[in-house]
């Protein structure tokens, strides 16, 4: 548990240099803030207390980090520049009233993560993250909030209704999802001792380049690559097929009033023939 | 170069946080947009995750993978939003709640 590593720019470090024991009082006070900034009946001066609940224990893990000397070099400026961004706004995403500030916030955590990938030279895929997430996915997600907010009155648009601001369970939701973080962050800083680097990357740090990974993709990767693409058409198709089917409304039930306008010329009985088109009414 | 394994947990830390929110998102909001705005917070862990580890083993099968992550991620993102869109229709709402009965 203790393991020493010495590769580590020469200085021996602790594997388990958070204890246990904090990880998990940090998880704790992460779920009781979570619950409290979550969207509920909570007044707004309550959620911001929760919101700074997080915010603290946020910087508390990046002290312990920061101690621990894991942090060495400019780049680690960047990285808690990004790390703090995108968790941020990850909350803020499952955390504001509204859908559309949730998929605006939900940008900020794509854009973060990006720089993320460029800290840890895969440009490429920082640039087709932002192509794709902000250019296609979010812009279709931003289009459907408007599509289906569109039917109520202006105040009702902006207000979001109830289901956005009462929360399902916030409790349990966060027990669970804390017990999960804790756990993993446990064995990431404590259990494992990691295996070493398999191989270094060839040709030293230009490994990220559209160049590489798509020499790489299109030797071992070829089948995968073509059943992305025909999963990706087929997802096309079958949102073409689910989003243009017409719904069959209910139609309002009419009082009859027996009158001779309320009476379908289809539903009169047709004497003397069978084929109901030629003869609507019956003759005399 | 490959990175040194703190280097590595920071980035595994990260990963882990962003999916866990992702989640506390998913089961506790109502808005259907919003849970699907959840599971993407969750798919940024997840590729956070293998680009770290690809890193990290200095191969390019993590940003492969994130690569087939990201065409799923589209065909998640077109055929939920469709289904909201059809679901919008019959009920005018986007409460989960609204779909109770399909708990079975």
């Amino acid at each position: 548990m203790f393991a020493v590593f010495p590769t580590f720019a020469g200085a021996p470090l602790a594997a388990g240099a958070i204890p246990p024991v904090l990880v998990l009082a940090m998880c704790v006070v992460a779920g009781v803030g979570t619950v409290l900034v979550l969207p509920g009946s909570h007044e707004r001066s309550v959620r911001t207390i929760g919101g700074g609940a997080l915010l603290c224990v946020f910087l508390i893990f990046a002290a312990l980090l920061i101690r621990q000397g894991a942090m060495k070099g400019a780049g680690q400026v960047y990285f808690w520049l990004f790390a703090a961004i995108a968790i941020l706004s990850a909350v803020r995403v499952i955390s504001h009233d509204k859908p559309v500030y949730s998929a605006l916030y939900f940008l900020l955590t794509v854009v973060a993560t990006a720089g993320l990938f460029v800290l840890l030279w895969a440009e490429f895929m920082a640039a087709a993250l932002v192509l794709i997430y902000a250019g296609a996915i979010v812009a279709t997600y931003v289009f459907v909030i408007m599509l289906a907010q569109q039917t109520g009155s202006v105040g009702r648009a902006t207000e979001g209704g109830d289901y956005d601001r009462i929360s399902r369970e916030p409790i349990a939701a966060c027990a669970v999802g804390f017990t999960l973080m804790g756990l993993i962050l446990f064995v990431i800083f404590d259990m494992v001792s990691f295996v070493g680097p398999t191989k270094l990357p060839k040709g030293g740090e230009a490994q990220g380049t559209a160049q590489r990974l798509g020499e790489h993709l299109f030797t071992s990767q070829v089948v995968s690559l073509e059943m992305a693409a025909v999963i990706l058409a087929m997802a096309v198709v079958g949102a073409v097929v689910i989003a243009g089917r017409k719904v069959a409304e209910p139609a309002p039930a009419r009082e009859p009033t027996g009158d001779v306008h309320d009476v379908d010329p289809k539903q009169v009985p047709v004497y003397g023939t069978d084929e109901r088109r030629t003869k609507v009414y019956p003759e005399k | 170069m490959a990175m040194s394994e703190p280097v590595l947990r920071q980035y595994l830390a990260v990963g882990a946080i962003l999916f866990a929110i992702g989640l506390i998102g998913f089961m506790t909001r109502r808005n259907l947009i919003v849970l699907f705005l959840s599971t993407e917070v969750m798919f940024q862990g997840v590729a956070v995750n293998f680009i770290a580890f690809g890193r990290y083993h200095g191969s390019l099968e993590g940003q492969a993978f994130v690569i087939f992550l990201l065409a799923i991620a589209a065909a998640e993102a077109a055929l939920a939003l469709g289904l909201i869109v059809q679901l919008f229709r019959r009920r005018h709402t986007l409460d989960a709640e609204s779909w109770r009965e399909l708990k079975g």
